[in-house]
């Protein structure tokens, strides 16, 4: 029992000596699960490239990363969206590009969906894929839960509300949405290009349409043609410090292009 | 023949029970098993934790499970004891609290995790670490422990009781020598519960604990927990699914030899005193 004290107190001493080291070669990224992993990664690179320095990196969402950002809980926000107006005394700095693409189970015949037949099976004025050309079954709508950036994008781009979207399945990532697509053979859906191709490329059984007759590549998102893209940014409130600031920097510099590719983003033009 | 029936329907259930957890086992070491090796127990994650190991990860799980129990076992078996010993039947106090304790345990993990957030790491300044994440369990793990201790105490022999005040034992000692050996079953079975629950939590941890997959150093360091490298692998990552299968076994291991060592302890600290 008395060992059990000692140790206890041991431990309680320790770590707050340790937390009072730690602050100044410390930086704290809050914000979307989209660029969480890429943010973890880059952090690793960088900690290997300036000793003692630690970046620790938490998610939560985009709107979390922003509030974050706003009130200093954390040093960098991390948001998979532009800003929106009323953000506007925050500095958003891209450090890569991401495009949403509609997903199909592969089975599905129909290659083409304009614009006006996407928002009218969102809505639920189509039910049945016979009705755009495909086989006699009925349609079922995957869409994304609220506080996802792809969401927000995705309404943005339709000009729908999401109280207007009549969803049989609300997921919540990337993967989750291919899963039930995957599974579906009447699913229609919409995730990362990236993660689809990624997926579509190993055997999963997903076909990805084309937009407005663009195909949904990793190309078309980085040249800007594909209409449903999207900027992957980090938000600071203000002047960041001299560590943020030299992080923000590493993020943007061809220093991480291939930890971009490997989770399937877009990196920036160098 | 309905008699026949009955009982083959009563087989039948049992069997599709096993058949369930057999095909979640088999599913996972079929996806996983070829990632699992000793390398991966100890090994930093590399490339968004689709390579490497879980080293850290694992070594943070270990620890927020350690805060949690050294949290909520002494804090648990004293309200335990509380309302066993202290408090008469259809005392008011008495009854608020167990109603408050099984409101508690019916409460959402992610309402615990909004909590421990607010409080821990925002208004007591622990920041993401394993200590908040830690106490967040604690608090989401209290409720169980505590009903499941004091029916255990509670359901103790009055003749045990009657006997130790007639030889004169104080209250104290008896509740020490006698009452808490009686009920180290109880106690055991709650307390593995409580792990259960703990290391399958994933909710709770995203928000106090965090996600920064490094060795800990401190307590007072971010940690990510098991649960939550699973999920952020099959659902954020690209091509992570092989890593978050052999995950997911390790931690279906780690729940198990963790009741087994619970239960060991159980046993041998709290029966030892009673010599039956």
């Amino acid at each position: 029992m008395k060992k059990i004290l000692i140790f206890t107190s041991l431990l309680l001493a320790s770590m707050w000596s340790q937390s009072l080291l730690a602050a100044s070669n410390h930086l704290v990224l809050t914000g979307s699960s989209t660029v969480a992993p890429l943010a973890l990664e880059i952090g690793k690179r960088f900690e290997k490239l300036n000793q003692g320095v630690r970046v620790d990196v938490q998610t939560g969402g985009s709107s979390r990363g922003v509030n974050d950002a706003r009130m200093k809980l954390a040093d960098i926000g991390m948001a998979s969206r532009a800003l929106k107006a009323n953000e506007s005394d925050l500095t958003a700095i891209k450090i890569a590009n991401d495009g949403i693409t509609i997903i199909l189970h592969s089975s599905n015949r129909v290659a083409n969906l304009s614009d006006e037949q996407i928002v009218a099976i969102y809505t639920g004025k189509i039910r049945n894929w016979r009705e755009v050309g495909g086989s006699d079954q009925p349609i079922t709508v995957v869409n994304k839960a609220e506080g996802h950036s792809t969401l927000e994008l995705f309404l943005h781009h339709f000009h729908l509300k999401n109280s207007q979207v009549k969803a049989d399945a609300v997921i919540g990532d990337n993967e989750q949405g291919i899963k039930t697509v995957a599974a579906n053979r009447g699913a229609i859906g919409y995730v990362s290009i990236g993660t689809a191709s990624y997926d579509a490329e190993h055997g999963v059984p997903i076909q990805l349409l084309p937009m407005n007759g663009v195909t949904a590549t990793i190309e078309h998102v980085r040249d800007a043609s594909f209409p449903l893209s999207r900027p992957l940014n980090l938000v600071v409130n203000g002047k960041p410090g001299e560590l943020a600031q030299r992080f923000i920097n590493f993020a943007r510099s061809p220093a991480v292009t291939d930890l971009v590719e490997s989770l399937y983003f877009v990196p920036l033009e160098h | 023949m309905s008699e026949r029936l009955f009982a083959m329907l009563i087989y039948l259930a049992a069997a599709s029970i096993m058949a369930l957890l057999f095909w979640i086992l088999a599913d996972l070491s079929y996806q996983g098993w070829s990632h699992l090796s000793f390398d991966f127990l100890i090994e930093e994650p590399a490339n968004a934790g689709r390579e490497g190991g879980i080293g850290p990860i694992l070594s943070s799980t270990l620890l927020i499970i350690a805060v949690t129990l050294l949290a909520a076992l002494p804090l648990g078996l004293a309200v335990a004891i509380w309302l066993a010993e202290f408090t008469r039947r259809g005392d008011r106090l008495g009854q608020s609290v167990r109603l408050s304790l099984d409101v508690l345990a019916g409460v959402p993990s992610i309402v615990f995790g909004l909590f421990g957030n607010a409080f821990f790491c925002i208004y007591l300044g622990m920041g993401f670490s394993i200590l908040s994440g830690g106490l967040t369990l604690a608090c989401m793990i209290l409720p169980v422990l505590i009903r499941t201790s004091e029916a255990g105490i509670t359901a103790v022999n009055d003749a045990w009781r009657q006997g130790a005040s007639a030889l004169g034992m104080s209250k104290s000692s008896a509740i020490y020598h006698i009452l808490l050996p009686a009920a180290s079953p109880a106690i055991a079975a709650g307390l593995i519960l409580g792990i259960g629950r703990a290391t399958a939590e994933t909710a709770a941890l995203i928000f106090t604990s965090g996600y920064v997959d490094r060795m800990p150093e401190s307590l007072m360091d971010s940690g990510r927990a098991l649960s939550v490298h699973i999920y952020d692998l099959s659902m954020n990552v690209p091509g992570g699914d092989g890593a978050a299968h052999a995950s997911a076994l390790v931690l279906i291991s780690l729940v198990v030899l963790l009741s087994i060592v619970a239960q060991g302890l159980t046993d041998r600290y709290l029966k030892r005193r009673l010599m039956v």
